[in-house]
């Protein structure tokens, strides 16, 4: 059965929340520039690549880290600010992550520093409860659906052919949340090299809708 | 699993130790102390903007179940560049990992350029490497990795690696730089945000007060044929990318941004 806690997580990581992540492609802008992201197949393997070897496997990992009840919360924004390979990337998650504790902290009345969006989702979700494979197979679908939703309107793609990509990620999403779960810090690991280096080159696009 | 080390006979594998210990001295840096042992050298030479550390692995290469260990530990106000005398390659392994560790401390207001030359991956390779730089306050560091994913020149493709190069920067204990690079056989054919067809690839890193500054000259500079770059300055660092369909224009356009980047002409032992 659902229970409030389960409500409350969908309720913060739902599109309607104000994060503001619809600002952020997280290089695909750059990705579709260059006619590497062109129908629904290059799509659903760039955010395979992403997802797997980029952003989504290592902030599912630190997500994990900072639902822990003794987290270093410090020490994990610190990691994750470390780890982002430049400035818009930087800003992607520091500017999402702290509109997130910023409304949580507002809605529910608990003081929610500004984190990087895993540790503020992590702190956030602390008290629910909820197990880390749950929470983190959420917001690797909400990370997802975001960026479905911005090549729906830039590849361009139709609805149901963007929102079948999702879908067809879901089994990877699911066991890719299943993994972090449980994965060590050591385990942060990742190469989605190319992918990085478009957020890089987005940074000098002379024509740019997002902000990464 | 580590290997069972007290299984292998002692011939088959090379394990060393290079740690040099730097400190200031009226014409710049100087040698306090330098500890060897095994496969591992080092060399100290006076090039023109200042010293230089030559780090050697003499068994010509890594195989599986080698470890090496590079330290460089320069004291407070010291400055010193450190690279390796070649390319490093990783050989194929019959099961084992090679490992390899760099561990370089900066005292207060120290600088280092480590800049080591590329790493060659064959085939089959299974090599696991840990950099560490931890600066002291005021310190400031530039550091460089390149990876070669076999050998172009001889039409060779990959189909297997096992390859982790984890690189960290601290300052004051605290981590300001982490990229973990985990590399495996499935991530060769992954595609279009992973490799995307690219055989080498390089980071660069500037981790001082203001290097967000060198972001223009750096960005002037990436447009080296058969390179893809990007650059990017934030926090207290410049971070570049590089990807190439091959080692020899990446390490072109290395040269060209060290240029830019560093005072004085690049490692003697890295010119061409």
């Amino acid at each position: 059965m659902l229970t409030p806690a389960h409500l409350a997580l969908v309720q913060w990581l739902s599109p309607a929340f104000p994060t503001g992540a619809f600002a952020y492609s997280h290089g695909l802008e750059r990705e579709i520039a260059l006619g590497n992201v062109t129908d629904a197949a290059s799509l659903e393997l760039w955010l395979e690549n992403i997802l797997r070897f980029g952003a989504g496997w290592q902030d599912a990992v630190l997500l994990a880290h900072a639902l822990d009840a003794d987290a270093d919360t410090e020490a994990l924004d610190d990691l994750a600010r470390a780890l982002q390979p430049s400035a818009e990337r930087l800003q992607e998650g520091q500017e999402q992550g702290a509109a997130l504790a910023r409304t949580v902290a507002a809605i529910t009345g608990r003081a929610l520093p500004a984190r990087m969006l895993p540790v503020a989702l992590g702190e956030a979700a602390r008290g629910l409860g909820l197990p880390k494979a749950d929470v983190a197979a959420l917001h690797l679908q909400g990370f997802a659906g975001n960026l479905v939703t911005i090549a729906t309107r830039h590849v361009p793609l139709g609805q149901s052919e963007a929102q079948a990509v999702l879908h067809r990620l879901q089994p990877l999403t699911a066991s890719l949340a299943e993994a972090a779960a449980v994965a060590p810090l050591d385990d942060l690991a990742g190469c989605a090299l190319a992918g990085d280096l478009a957020a890089l080159q987005h940074e000098t696009m002379e024509v740019r809708i997002f902000r990464t | 699993m580590p290997p069972n080390t007290s299984a292998i006979p002692r011939f088959e594998r090379s394990h060393g130790l290079a740690h040099v210990r730097l400190r200031p001295g009226p014409a710049g840096a100087r040698l306090e102390g330098l500890e060897q042992a095994g496969s591992a050298k080092a060399f100290i030479h006076r090039g023109v903007s200042g010293l230089e550390v030559v780090f050697l692995n003499t068994s010509g290469g890594l195989a599986g179940g080698d470890h090496l260990r590079y330290r460089l530990d320069l004291a407070a106000g010291c400055q010193a560049t450190a690279t390796t005398q070649t390319a490093e390659r990783a050989y194929r392994s019959n099961g084992p990992e090679a490992k390899v560790s760099v561990e370089h401390r900066l005292g207060a207001g120290a600088t280092l350029d480590w800049l080591p030359q590329e790493t060659i991956l064959f085939d089959d390779s299974a090599l696991r490497r840990e950099t560490v730089i931890e600066l002291g306050r005021g310190a400031a560091c530039l550091m460089l990795e390149a990876v070669v994913l076999g050998r172009a020149a001889m039409g060779e493709t990959l189909a297997r690696i096992a390859f982790s190069d984890r690189r960290r920067i601290l300052r004051e204990g605290r981590h300001v730089f982490i990229e973990p690079l985990r590399l495996g056989t499935e991530a060769l054919t992954s595609g279009v945000a992973v490799l995307h067809g690219a055989r080498a690839f390089a980071t660069l890193v500037m981790v001082r007060p203001g290097a967000e500054d060198a972001v223009g000259p750096v960005r002037a500079q990436l447009d080296e044929a058969g390179v893809s770059g990007g650059a990017s300055g934030f926090d207290g660092k410049l971070v570049v990318r590089l990807m190439a369909a091959d080692g020899w224009p990446l390490r072109k356009q290395i040269l060209r941004l060290l240029a830019v980047l560093k005072p004085g002409p690049p490692p003697r032992v890295w010119q061409i």
